[in-house]
């Protein structure tokens, strides 16, 4: 079945596409896919990570860089995600709502709810990565749950990462954290057209400029006014020079990630798990038996 | 464990009361669903692209306009068209009972009217359908 998919992939079948998102995205068939994507003629379609708070306007940016893309006349994906409970696997997956209706051939959009945050998809954020440059989108938006400060995990996966944040969302102090900073490649200051947006840009380009080799744009955007989309739009296609290779011990962090939630939703941790809960396993028991279970 | 099912809401038409759709939108995520909320204002068009691309289980259509008649059969056409023939729908809002009928026999699989419980539509969408692949 995965053969016939991939084949109809290659001729651009969107119903193929829409498939094969599932099953990769659900892990089951994940291996199979990873081992036979590779013989198909990889598109250079460009990935660019969106990161940020949520509510500070990842969705309706995007939503506005399709429009600038399309007019372009390039095609666009988007991977779009929202948490999942940890209480009951629900999630209500809303960003492609605030993208814009779309019966355009040109743009495809899929939710992803992400169980635990963006570490836990990492592992299966590369094949589905995968599966839409073999598509042969020109552009690849992947918009993250807006971890914020710990969504360093799929910015290893994108050519360019683009971090939003919004006037009056800190002092210089919270610039210094570490974390997202470091990552960033473009920072928005989104909602430019709101009062203090200027002390914010100021700020940021302030504290940028006490290393300025790491060579950080920073750029004022506005989705409302349109101010600044163009000249972000075209920093997306600048030469990244700061990405490279994730070194082997990240690959092999994202399986151990894999390994683990399947371990975590198979029947038997279930059934430790109320042991434990139970009072009926002592702390070594159980970490001898979640240490069978992982290797 | 099996995975969620995903479902697309959505309000097709000119209609603007978009409060049912997201109450039910809440209690299909407390249930552990995935609900991808498509919007309103939606030509049918954008909707059957939303199911197929979205790789949906279920579709479920909000409509108080009044334009059901018009709008659920241009949807159900689209998606057969589509290869999306095995997606199950869902209609809520104001339709009268005359029409339900109608709709069923079109291929709607339940039509939930006012005063419907959110238990009663979880328990439906969690009865094993029938298995229909394309």
């Amino acid at each position: 079945m995965i053969d016939a998919l991939l084949e109809k992939l290659a001729q651009r079948d969107r119903r193929s596409l829409s498939r094969l998102l599932t099953l990769a995205g659900r892990g089951e068939d994940r291996a199979e896919i990873d081992a036979r994507i590779e013989s198909l003629p990889h598109g250079n379609g460009r990935v660019i990570a969106f990161t940020g708070s949520a509510g500070v306007g990842k969705s309706t940016l995007v939503g506005k860089l399709i429009q600038t893309a399309r007019a372009d006349g390039k095609t666009v994906a988007v991977l779009a995600c929202d948490p999942q409970s940890p209480l009951t696997g629900g999630a209500l997956l809303g960003d492609r709502f605030r993208m814009g209706p779309a019966t355009d051939d040109g743009v495809f959009i899929r939710s992803l709810a992400t169980p635990g945050g963006n570490e836990a998809i990492a592992p299966r954020l590369p094949t589905l990565l995968a599966i839409l440059q073999a598509f042969g989108f020109d552009l690849i938006f992947l918009e993250t749950v807006g971890a914020g400060q710990t969504d360093t995990a799929v910015s290893r996966l994108a050519d360019v990462v683009v971090l939003l944040l919004q006037p009056e969302s800190g002092d210089d102090l919270q610039w210094e954290k570490a974390g997202v900073l470091e990552v960033a490649d473009v920072i928005v200051v989104h909602k430019a057209d709101l009062p203090g947006a200027e002390r914010t840009l100021g700020q940021l380009k302030g504290m940028l400029e006490l290393s300025p080799d790491r060579g950080i744009a920073v750029l004022g955007v506005s989705s409302q006014s349109k101010e600044g989309m163009a000249n972000l739009y075209q920093t997306l296609w600048q030469p990244n020079a700061r990405r490279h290779k994730p070194g082997l011990s990240a690959l092999a962090r994202d399986e151990f990630e894999e390994r683990l939630s399947r371990v975590r939703d198979g029947a038997e941790f279930r059934r430790l798990e109320s042991e434990w809960v139970d009072g009926k396993l002592r702390e070594g028991q159980a970490r001898a038996s979640v240490w069978r279970l992982l290797s | 464990m099996s995975a969620p099912q995903r479902i697309v809401l959505a309000k097709v038409g000119l209609d603007g009361h978009d409060r049912g759709i997201k109450v039910v939108a809440r209690a299909l995520r407390d249930a552990g669903m995935h609900v991808i909320y498509a919007g309103l204002w939606l030509t049918p068009e954008a909707v059957v692209r939303v199911v197929a691309d979205e790789d949906a289980d279920w579709l479920g259509l909000s409509l108080l306009s009044g334009a059901h008649n018009t709008l659920v059969p241009r949807v159900l056409e689209l998606l057969r068209g589509a290869g999306m023939g095995h997606v199950r729908i869902l209609l809520g809002g104001i339709i009268p009972e005359a029409d339900v009928h109608k709709l069923h026999a079109m291929g709607v699989a339940r039509v939930f009217g006012p005063g419907t419980s959110m238990d009663d539509i979880v328990a439906f969408l969690r009865q094993p359908g029938e298995a229909v692949h394309d």
